[in-house]
């Protein structure tokens, strides 16, 4: 059933996961984006590709929001606090900041944050996506 | 990294292939990406779609892969993006990411370094356009 996207409020709470940035999903993310930069650690350790936290921290927001086929992602924001190891867990929240009708469109924009067991935020972000309010 | 300077180019050529493993590595399944007939005539923006698209974080990707060969650990440690994602990349495209530092600003210990950037297909056409920052402590920087 499809989502009524005019009662999302600003401040409402789109999603809450918990994120592994095990060696599988972030390797897949590489292999995808084909991204050969593999980011490491003065002293060699390995770290997560910033942008992997974004992409999959945006993919429990597709899900929760049960995004519609045609929308459009229009806009990205994001800030990164601290490089991460392969293996950090992370606590990833979503939440309303705009929505707003303009056009033939919804504007959603979501703010995200991705933050360590202890609060502290590694990641904070915002995505406008365009949701169409008629069929294709 | 000085005013003016160029960061180092990321050039790729985007496939359905690689698409369909983006939208399995991040969870995007929007037939806009991997259904021809949906995405034949949908909507993007004031315009219509000739056939499926690559995700915008797709393409924002190599943005991040640019700046990480440019600041390395910098950037992952205090980077700062934003992007707008303007035109549509079909797969068989080629694009490159592209930057230059704007500007240098120091303060209380700190330096930010900000950096226009953007990723353009091969006519030149502007597909993503943002800017980017990386602050470091200036002790940091003069270790290096």
């Amino acid at each position: 059933m499809m989502m009524d996207y005019a009662q999302l409020q600003p401040g409402q709470r789109i999603s809450r996961e918990r994120l592994t940035l095990d060696s599988e999903a972030v390797g897949r993310y590489a292999e995808a984006v084909g991204d050969a930069s593999s980011p490491a650690a003065k002293d060699g350790t390995p770290l997560v590709n910033p942008m992997a936290i974004g992409a999959l921290a945006l993919s429990a927001v597709i899900n929760a929001l049960r995004i519609p086929g045609g929308t459009i992602h229009a806009g990205q924001e994001l800030d990164f606090g601290r490089a991460l190891p392969i293996g950090a867990e992370l606590i990833c929240t979503a939440t309303v900041a705009q929505n707003s009708v303009r056009r033939e469109w919804r504007f959603l924009v979501v703010s995200l944050t991705a933050a360590d067991d202890d609060g502290n935020a590694v990641m904070q972000g915002k995505s406008t996506i365009m949701l169409p309010t008629q069929p294709s | 990294m000085r005013q003016g300077d160029e960061l180092p180019i990321i050039q790729k050529t985007i496939t359905q292939a690689q698409v369909e493993l983006y939208a399995h590595a991040a969870g995007d399944f929007n037939p806009i990406h991997l259904d021809a007939d949906f995405a034949k005539g949908a909507r993007f923006g004031g315009g219509r779609l000739d056939g499926t698209i690559a995700h915008g974080m797709m393409i924002l990707a190599s943005i991040s892969e640019m700046l990480t060969y440019a600041f390395g650990e910098r950037w992952l440690d205090g980077g700062r993006l934003k992007a707008r994602f303007r035109e549509p990349v079909y797969p068989g495209e080629t694009i490159t990411a592209f930057g230059n530092v704007k500007a240098v600003n120091e303060w209380d210990g700190a330096r930010a370094v900000v950096c226009a950037v953007g990723v353009r297909k091969r006519d030149g056409e502007v597909v993503i356009s943002g800017e980017a920052s990386v602050i470091t402590r200036i002790t940091q920087v003069a270790s290096e």
